[in-house]
């Protein structure tokens, strides 16, 4: 069953086409990749999909509910991290994650921030002002935020940016095990094609507001004639769309 | 829709978002000794300062002055605090970085603003009752001298304040944060013409024109009427209810217009950076 689909994406900035007809499905339970170089235009279809950007033409539909229609409802069941998001640096991580969980109605606000403490190992950070955290801790945080409604779709703009490659890897395998285990949908950014190899089913290449290949990671890798994704973004990168 | 979320239409969960807004400023406050220091900081500085201008124009027989000025004073801060404590809730989500987090919660615009509202009010109370006590000990005057006519003023200078908050919420939305000097200042644009410690009769007919269509000026005016032992002017109270509410329509409706342009634009998404 689709959780989204977004239908021939279109976005300019003045002269700049920054999306240009991307259309791409999620599945429940699927985590779907969006690559592609700086400037490719994966952030904007992210604010698109969440809606922070108003497409100039095309559609996202959720659960079946058209976001511009049904904002609430959908976002109710959405959320969102990004490496780059800050968070009210004076409150104690607790306060963020309480005040969160008021933000999404939910009913249990101190179960909920105990499950995600626990999910994401934080407890010790709790009493800790999430302006004192280091990148890593706030990262944690950050996708903590993320799991508190517990969504059906989770869209993530490279969450493991500020990690560690034991953090990473810990994140990577818990993200992975939240998707299987939940059915939870999953539409990540990354630059880390390793990261992308390992967790996603289906990867979108973009260029230059454009999708320019899909599939698997090896599917993809066979589609360009070479060994691996990070080979693919190279070629990708450097010699543009391919004929 | 999942068990945990109460049904997102649901007063239920409408009440939740907006004290969801309420409690993050609240925290914040308590966090912030600073935060809590400026609400008593400017008010009693200015209260002092008009306070002994008072006495000393008292000592030289001006009639009424010490109610008049402290009144204004009072009220005034109403005004201002109502206009810059929710411009304040809003700049600290733009200063942490923290609007497209926000953005992307099921919480609408009217709720976000709803939860700026009600915390200022918290503030603007906690700030209120310490400036009336301080009015009272130091000077002898008593704010609740206005009398049932105090209400009404209030609430205009409440209402106006959060009108002029969502002007200047709109300006940082549609200018980015370089026009966050409008959110410190735009109310200030209002105290010369709404004839906070002086009559309206003093400004040039042009300015007691444009006055007539400030909500404040009705209030201040009043509140010189009453101090001045007339009856509440329950006529001019009206139309400045009136004009509030066509102050509150344009500024709601430029709120709008403004977050629909960011969108558009990707000005929202310029946030997070």
């Amino acid at each position: 069953m689709a959780i989204l689909e977004a239908q021939s994406l279109t976005k300019r900035f003045g002269p700049v086409h920054a999306v240009n007809g991307v259309s791409l499905t999620v599945g429940q339970g699927e985590i779907t990749g969006l690559l592609g170089p700086n400037g490719a235009g994966k952030s904007t279809t992210l604010h698109m999909l969440l809606g922070l950007v108003t497409p100039d033409s095309g559609s996202v539909t959720m659960f079946g509910l058209d976001l511009q229609r049904h904002r609430t409802e959908v976002l109710s069941r959405v959320n969102f991290s990004a490496s780059y998001l800050g968070l009210p640096g004076v409150l104690h991580v607790r306060e963020v994650l309480n005040s969160f969980a008021r933000l999404y109605a939910l009913r249990d606000v101190r179960k909920r921030v105990d499950d995600v403490t626990e999910l994401l190992e934080i407890g010790p950070l709790l009493k800790r002002r999430t302006g004192d955290l280091s990148s890593g801790q706030h990262t944690r945080v950050q996708l903590a935020k993320a799991l508190l409604n517990d969504p059906e779709l989770l869209i993530l703009d490279e969450p493991t940016a500020a990690l560690d490659p034991d953090a990473g890897e810990r994140i990577r395998a818990l993200l992975v095990t939240v998707a299987r285990e939940t059915g939870k949908a999953l539409l990540i950014t990354s630059h880390n094609m390793r990261e992308v190899e390992r967790m996603c089913d289906t990867i979108h290449f973009l260029s230059a507001g454009r999708v320019v290949a899909s599939g698997s990671a090896a599917g993809l890798a066979e589609h360009f004639g070479v060994v691996d994704l990070e080979e693919v973004f190279l070629k990708v990168a450097r010699e543009g769309v391919p004929a | 829709m999942t068990a945990i979320a109460f049904e997102p239409h649901g007063i239920s969960a409408r009440r939740r978002r907006v004290a969801g807004v309420v409690y993050r400023d609240l925290a914040a406050m308590r966090r912030s000794p600073i935060r809590v220091f400026e609400i008593l900081f400017w008010p009693v500085i200015e209260l002092v300062v008009w306070g002994y201008v008072t006495l000393f124009l008292q000592a030289n027989k001006v009639p009424f002055v010490v109610s008049m000025l402290l009144g204004a004073v009072l009220l005034w801060q109403v005004l201002h605090r109502a206009s810059n404590e929710v411009s304040i809730g809003f700049l600290e989500d733009v200063w942490s970085r923290n609007l497209i987090n926000l953005h992307v919660t099921p919480v609408t615009p009217g709720e976000y603003v709803t939860g700026l509202v009600l915390f200022s009010l918290i503030k603007i109370a906690g700030g209120l009752a310490v400036m009336t006590t301080l009015a009272y000990v130091l000077y002898g005057f008593g704010l609740f001298s206005v009398g049932i006519g105090l209400v009404p003023f209030v609430a205009v200078l409440l209402v106006l304040g959060w009108a002029l908050a969502l002007v200047a919420i709109s300006a940082v939305l549609r200018f980015g944060e370089g026009a966050q000097v409008i959110a410190w200042s735009l109310v200030f644009v209002f105290q010369p013409i709404a004839g906070v410690f002086y009559p309206v009769s003093v400004l040039p007919e042009v300015l007691q024109w444009i006055a007539a269509a400030v909500p404040a000026s009705h209030v201040f005016e009043g509140m010189r009427a009453v101090l001045g032992g007339a009856p509440v002017p329950w006529d001019t109270l009206g139309l400045a209810i009136a004009l509030d509410a066509g102050y509150v329509a344009v500024a709601l409706w430029l709120y709008s217009a403004t977050l629909r342009h960011a969108r558009a634009k990707g000005r929202l998404s310029r946030f997070g950076e």
